[in-house]
């Protein structure tokens, strides 16, 4: 019989503290066949399983791009990720996934894109960026704003210095005010605020956008000032889940299960829904 | 095929033949004075002065806890054991029209794209034996929703019984056709006996599922006040979503030692105020009503339109278990006559 519900058995290859309490990890199946089939697409989650604990949702935030491993990054919030965060290279950790729907980077060929993001919300559009910059030659101009609380919350650091210094990205790196260090050179304020200063050209542009719910109302709102359709724009909308697969009827936006319908939206398809995320 | 002809006192022999094959007999059995769907070893265990089970018979296809894995943390590793489902073969006896009705809704969750094992396996092992209503009370209200007192849907065997306390059996399905022929000792020819009448359950006026649907579709309605005034005193308790037949949410959890023990299902209700609690503290159902109109909507927008399966078959147990008394007929009522 097929379990749905029978995880995959994955090692830790790889630890990098993102943050005080977010880390990354590189996880390889232990399944030598599913280490070279396992495929996903950019956007889709999983489920990960501290054993003991639960398992707890969370995106892939590799690209689809690259195979042999899956990367997950997680801030330790309660029981299961407290657990994932104790863990060391070596351990055992289950993933049972890919679940939901992807972003259309395929249509997007030609297209410029703008990434927006907010602290822990850039691991999900992190897999996007790389999964584009891979095939950079097939894309126009990318621009990435993203920005934290303070310096210390700002994940990816070694990724985003990369992005700074490469010469066909425009990132532009805020923190809120009173976040910010006197070594600070990036910008200070809200991130719809510097979105807005930045004001990248909505012609041909495609926009994503990742981060708590007050963070994505005020960018959409900054985003059609700027000039951007609803069609344009790209968000993903992150529910509780413990099925991942449409059963356990939690993530349901009015009659839209999340999991399986999303997570990834485009802003039409957000203004359409009930009132329910 | 002509109608058999289940007499009570060979009810003893089924539940005996049944239950000696490693089958389970499932039928009302009377407990701390309620009657719930129960196993039963003989006729004497089987309550037959009943309107409704306090309980669908939903747990024998989807328990109220199941293991799905089994783990042991080791030093060098996990492992990690898969779980066969043991689906013995299960007879309900006795069950109502809208209880049966609502198991082609729960399929339809457990089914969608990615098919739950758990639950097709203990299905597909279910043999419906229902048995059509003489009697309601006033919770009842199958007919308000479009079920009929005597309607076939979902069963095997329909019976109806007769004015010597027997039934009349009549084969529905594939499976029921079977178990009658298995059983072929036991149902006999049916000749010159007269069946009770079906109950007469009148449709509560003025409830009427097409507005329903009309004030649930439009988005529009969902922030009114309308939904605090109507569930204002629901307590949260989830009795309402445990008692029901459609009712499918559950949790994962694992449970055990420090080192080895189970990955489980475990039924959850949307009536619990962490049930849609993120990690950040945000809540989309942040308060009560918030999560009583989940429900509702599940009910009668969500099973209806996204599985073309009813939401609700008119049970009445959501009413009759409520111990604030909110009555969802009530509120269907007062939906139907939104603009």
């Amino acid at each position: 019989m097929s379990n749905l519900y029978l995880p995959q058995l994955v090692t830790i290859d790889e630890i990098i503290d993102e943050t005080p309490d977010v880390k990354s990890f590189k996880l390889v199946f232990q399944d030598e066949k599913l280490r070279d089939s396992f495929t996903f697409k950019t956007g889709q989650f999983a489920l990960y399983s501290a054993f003991g604990l639960g398992e707890s949702t969370f995106c892939i935030a590799s690209p689809e791009t690259r195979k042999g491993y899956v990367q997950c990054t997680f801030r330790k919030m309660g029981r299961v990720t407290g657990g994932l965060f104790d863990l060391s290279v070596g351990e055992t950790m289950g993933f049972r996934g890919p679940y939901g729907n992807a972003f259309p980077i395929d249509e997007w060929k030609g297209k410029n894109i703008v990434f927006i993001s907010g602290g822990i919300a850039l691991p999900p559009v992190r897999s996007v960026i790389w999964s584009c910059l891979d095939n950079r030659k097939d894309y126009g101009d990318i621009t990435i704003v993203y920005g934290a609380r303070t310096v210390i919350d700002l994940v990816y650091k070694n990724e985003l210095k990369e992005w700074e210094e490469a010469s066909d990205i425009n990132l532009v790196q805020t923190v809120d005010p009173g976040g910010e260090t006197p070594e600070w050179k990036g910008k200070v304020g809200f991130v719809p605020t510097i979105l807005e200063e930045s004001a990248p050209d909505p012609k041909n542009t495609i926009a994503v956008v990742c981060g708590p719910p007050i963070m994505i109302k005020f960018s959409l709102q900054a985003l059609e000032k700027l000039g951007y359709t609803t069609e344009q724009v790209y968000t993903t909308l992150e529910n509780k889940m413990k099925c991942g697969i449409g059963k356990c009827g939690r993530c349901n936006v009015g009659d839209i299960y999340v999991c399986k319908e999303g997570p990834v939206y485009t802003a039409t398809e957000v203004k359409g829904m009930y009132n329910d995320f | 095929m002509a109608n058999k002809l289940l007499k009570k006192e060979d009810l003893d022999r089924l539940i005996v033949d049944v239950n000696s094959k490693g089958g389970v007999f499932v039928a009302p059995k009377s407990e701390a004075r309620l009657v719930a769907y129960k196993p039963v070893s003989g006729v004497a265990d089987i309550e037959f002065e009943y309107i409704i089970p306090r309980n669908s018979f939903k747990e024998y296809m989807f328990p109220q806890t199941e293991v799905v894995a089994n783990y042991e943390i080791k030093k060098d590793g996990v492992d990690l054991n898969d779980v066969q489902v043991d689906a013995p073969k299960t007879v309900v006896f006795g069950a109502r029209p809208c209880d049966a009705v609502s198991v082609a809704s729960l399929r339809s969750v457990f089914t969608w794209d990615f098919i739950d094992e758990f639950y097709t396996k203990r299905e597909d092992a279910l043999v419906v034996l229902t048995v059509a209503c003489i009697k309601a009370d006033d919770e009842c209200f199958c007919t308000t929703v479009g079920v009929k007192p005597d309607q076939t849907d979902g069963s095997d065997v329909m019976l109806m019984l007769t004015e010597e306390g027997d039934y009349v059996a009549e084969a529905i399905t594939d499976r029921g056709t079977e178990f009658l022929k298995e059983h072929a000792d036991v149902f006999t020819n049916a000749k010159d006996v007269k069946t009770l009448p079906v109950v007469d359950v009148k449709p509560i006026e003025g409830v009427d599922l097409g507005k329903i649907d009309a004030f649930l579709k439009d988005t529009e309605h969902y922030d009114e006040d309308f939904w605090a005034e109507v569930a204002r005193k629901c307590a949260g308790c989830g009795a309402c979503t445990y008692s029901c037949p459609t009712c499918h949410c559950f949790d994962i959890t694992d449970e055990g030692t420090f080192n080895k023990g189970e990955r489980r299902k475990n039924w959850d209700a949307c009536q619990f105020d962490q049930f849609t609690l993120h990690a950040s503290g945000h809540n989309p159902r942040d308060t009560q009503y918030k999560r009583w109109r989940n429900r509702f909507m599940c009910k009668f927008n969500i099973y209806p339109k996204k599985f073309e399966k009813k939401g609700c078959v008119g049970c009445g147990r959501c009413i009759r278990v409520c111990a604030v008394r909110l009555d969802i007929t009530e509120v269907m009522l007062a939906a139907s006559a939104k603009k």
